[in-house]
């Protein structure tokens, strides 16, 4: 073996990172601070949705998106486009009986100091000009409501 | 803890690792207590070595034994608890340093605090009142960190195994699922690499 070949005095070297370790003190209370670790885990113990948001988006953002994540990101596309899309259903929806704007068939109703949302009909006519028009309830909550006219979305 | 699962462990005699896992499956929490003073030191020093940082080190350690105890219970004896735990710890570390690389862009090295010296209680192989030896051990430790840390993780694996912890080959291979050429390779590699990068500081 040549002398560029003879790696015994690096080993020797490496050896010294031997001495890069924590006192006997840290490893004899090691084990009393895993329990109290172990403790604070089962407390902190992540809820299933938060688990389902690691799983669907975390690929993306480490920019390697798994088959799973899209086949389910396609799914949930098409089911947008095809809720979008869909005939509108008879019958007025339901909106807020507080301030309603829209834009482009987007139409939201907002009431916060109501808990439960009463639907005027009126006050949709005011947001689509007048005219009585059919919705689609798109999301309510306990202060507002968002809706979708296909007939103002232009 | 179950009293009983615990009751007929002899802890004096040594009972293997093996035995160990047997009765922390059943319920015993001192024997698992035992695996993991018998492995904090050596995985320590295996996450260390990979990461060259204290706290994640810490963090990681736990980690790992509270991984290892949770996947007991799947652990079919097919390799040694001994390469088991090894394979998780070495496995969560690679993890550990793609999240911080992509966290952080670059790797940082181990934190020194404001007097230039470690923040962890660490053993001081030379005596304090030599001020330039000091330095220049401080200087060397950084040195080789920083040449660890240009190493690819698995060539830092080879090398943290190998030359720090003293496995042999065989042991090594079992423990990163790859056969014993390919560890002989990486550590041929890895030393030539670090040969460069620390000449200076080797005698010739």
């Amino acid at each position: 073996m040549n002398q560029k070949e003879d790696f015994s005095e690096l080993q020797k070297l490496l050896q010294l990172k031997r001495l890069e370790t924590p006192g006997q003190e840290y490893f004899e209370r090691f084990v009393d601070a895993f329990h109290q670790y172990q403790r604070q885990e089962i407390l902190r113990e992540e809820p299933w949705y938060s688990k389902l948001m690691e799983v669907l988006f975390e690929p993306w953002v480490a920019g390697v998106p798994r088959l799973a994540t899209v086949a389910a990101s396609a799914a949930c596309l098409v089911a947008g486009i095809a809720f979008f899309l869909g005939p509108v259903a008879p019958g007025s929806a339901a909106l807020a009986d507080g301030k309603v704007a829209h834009a482009k068939g987007i139409i939201v109703a907002s009431n916060p100091t109501e808990d439960s949302l009463q639907i005027q009909p009126e006050l949709i006519e005011t947001a689509a000009g007048g005219e009585v028009t059919q919705l689609r309830p798109l999301y309510v909550n306990g202060h507002g409501a968002v809706a979708y006219d296909s007939r103002l979305a232009f | 803890m179950s009293a009983d699962a615990t009751k007929d462990l002899d802890l004096e005699n040594g009972p293997t690792d093996e035995e160990l896992v047997a009765e922390t499956v059943k319920g015993s929490l001192a024997s698992y207590d035992e695996l993991i003073r018998r492995f904090q030191s050596r995985l320590y020093g295996v996450i260390y070595h990979l990461t060259s940082n204290h706290e994640d080190t810490n963090d990681m350690l736990m980690e790992v034994f509270d991984k290892a105890y949770r996947s007991l219970p799947t652990f079919r004896g097919q390799s040694s608890f001994y390469t088991w735990i090894y394979r998780i710890a070495i496995n969560r570390t690679f993890n550990f340093l793609e999240k911080r690389k992509r966290r952080q862009g670059a790797m940082s090295l181990n934190e020194i605090d404001e007097d230039g010296l470690p923040k962890y209680d660490m053993p001081d192989p030379i005596q304090r009142n030599n001020p330039s030896k000091s330095s220049m051990l401080n200087e060397l430790q950084n040195k080789l960190n920083e040449s660890m840390l240009g190493l690819s993780k698995e060539h830092r694996t080879v090398v943290t195994l190998y030359d720090i912890q003293g496995l042999a080959h065989a042991e090594i291979a079992k423990i990163m699922g790859s056969t014993e050429g390919t560890v002989r390779s990486r550590l041929h590699y890895a030393h030539k690499q670090l040969q460069k990068s620390l000449g200076i500081y080797l005698r010739r």
